[in-house]
């Protein structure tokens, strides 16, 4: 059974092939027409992302720069610096005295307060 | 990611849509296309049985497939391609069927589809004394009919099967079911077109010819 659907397979395969070898110019010419027109689309796409691809690159390269430079994080994320007031210390002139004489100023500090206060 | 990273990720985006490899994938699909385009206008013509159709379906084809699965790897492309035609011969055959009604309550016959002549409609073969070429050319009309007349399903089952050749993995895909009911339409469809054309069988079909 199973070769005899195979023949008949075989047989209607061979037939449609020849169908298919027989269509005359015209037709082929149409398809050939049509073919193209599907591939220009490829070619238009192409050439609009080509002609738009650099300026849209430098566009969206700057746009991110700027957000991550405007960001605090970007600040926070080199090593060693976890907050802005380390920062402000390292940068002030006279802030390693005050580092060495912590305790003092915290001294005047709470006494400022408690003379305030009385 | 830090800046450097992101520049670079924006800009190497771009990269693989442009240049060479955009080329080679269009020489590709044209290469796909012009191997498939003429059996997918018969497949088409079989379905809807008339030719301008079938080429306009096919061109749809042709564009939807470039249009929405270009970036697809090259095996995928004829499960898909035929998978668009097919839901447009399905499209086509319930436009029809609108038409066709609205035609009639206007006291008007339908469409002239029935009448398509599949004889002037073949093509015309080099080489053949007019008796070959018209027995060859009735063959293939009863045929043409008798897989026109097949249930929707097992129609395409039998015409991706044999006449695109496409294995089962690749017609269930095309038609969007199992590989299991790809196999029970065709196997029918095959039933079916055997016991019809049994007395039009072009020579060598036959049971005697399958079991030598």
């Amino acid at each position: 059974m199973n070769e005899t659907n195979d023949a008949f397979d075989k047989k209607a395969k061979a037939m449609f092939d020849e169908s298919v070898d027989g269509l005359d110019a015209a037709t082929l010419s149409k398809l050939n027409r049509s073919r193209h027109q599907a591939l220009a689309q490829l070619q238009r796409r192409r050439q609009t992302w080509s002609r738009w691809m650099p300026a849209t690159g430098v566009a969206a390269a700057v746009l991110v720069a700027v957000i991550l430079l405007q960001s605090p994080m970007a600040v926070n994320e080199i090593p060693g610096l976890t907050t802005p007031t380390d920062m402000e210390i390292l940068l002030g002139e006279d802030s390693i005295e005050m580092l060495e004489e912590l305790e003092f100023y915290s001294w005047i500090d709470s006494a400022d307060l408690d003379n305030d206060v009385g | 990611m830090d800046v450097s990273t992101a520049v670079f990720a924006v800009s190497y985006s771009g990269t693989p849509i442009t240049g060479t490899r955009a080329l080679q994938k269009e020489r590709q699909l044209n290469q796909f296309l012009a191997e498939v385009e003429r059996r997918a206008l018969r497949i088409a013509e079989i379905g809807v049985r008339n030719r301008a159709d079938a080429l306009d379906l096919v061109q749809d084809a042709m564009i939807k497939l470039v249009h929405n699965y270009s970036e697809r790897g090259q095996e995928e492309w004829a499960p898909l391609f035929y998978r668009i035609l097919q839901n447009g011969v399905r499209d086509w055959h319930r436009r029809q069927a609108v038409r066709n009604r609205v035609m009639v309550w206007f006291g008007r016959k339908g469409s002239d589809y029935n009448d398509y002549d599949a004889v002037a409609a073949a093509p015309d073969p080099i080489g053949r004394t007019p008796d070959e070429e018209l027995s060859n050319s009735e063959a293939m009309q009863h045929l043409e009919a008798a897989v026109h007349d097949l249930p929707r399903r097992q129609r395409e089952a039998f015409m991706l099967r044999t006449f695109e050749g496409l294995d089962v993995a690749g017609t269930a895909v095309a038609m969007g079911c199992s590989q299991g009911s790809v196999k029970t339409h065709y196997s029918r469809a095959v039933h079916s077109l055997r016991e019809q054309l049994e007395e039009h069988r072009p020579e060598g079909y036959g049971p005697g010819e399958g079991s030598r």
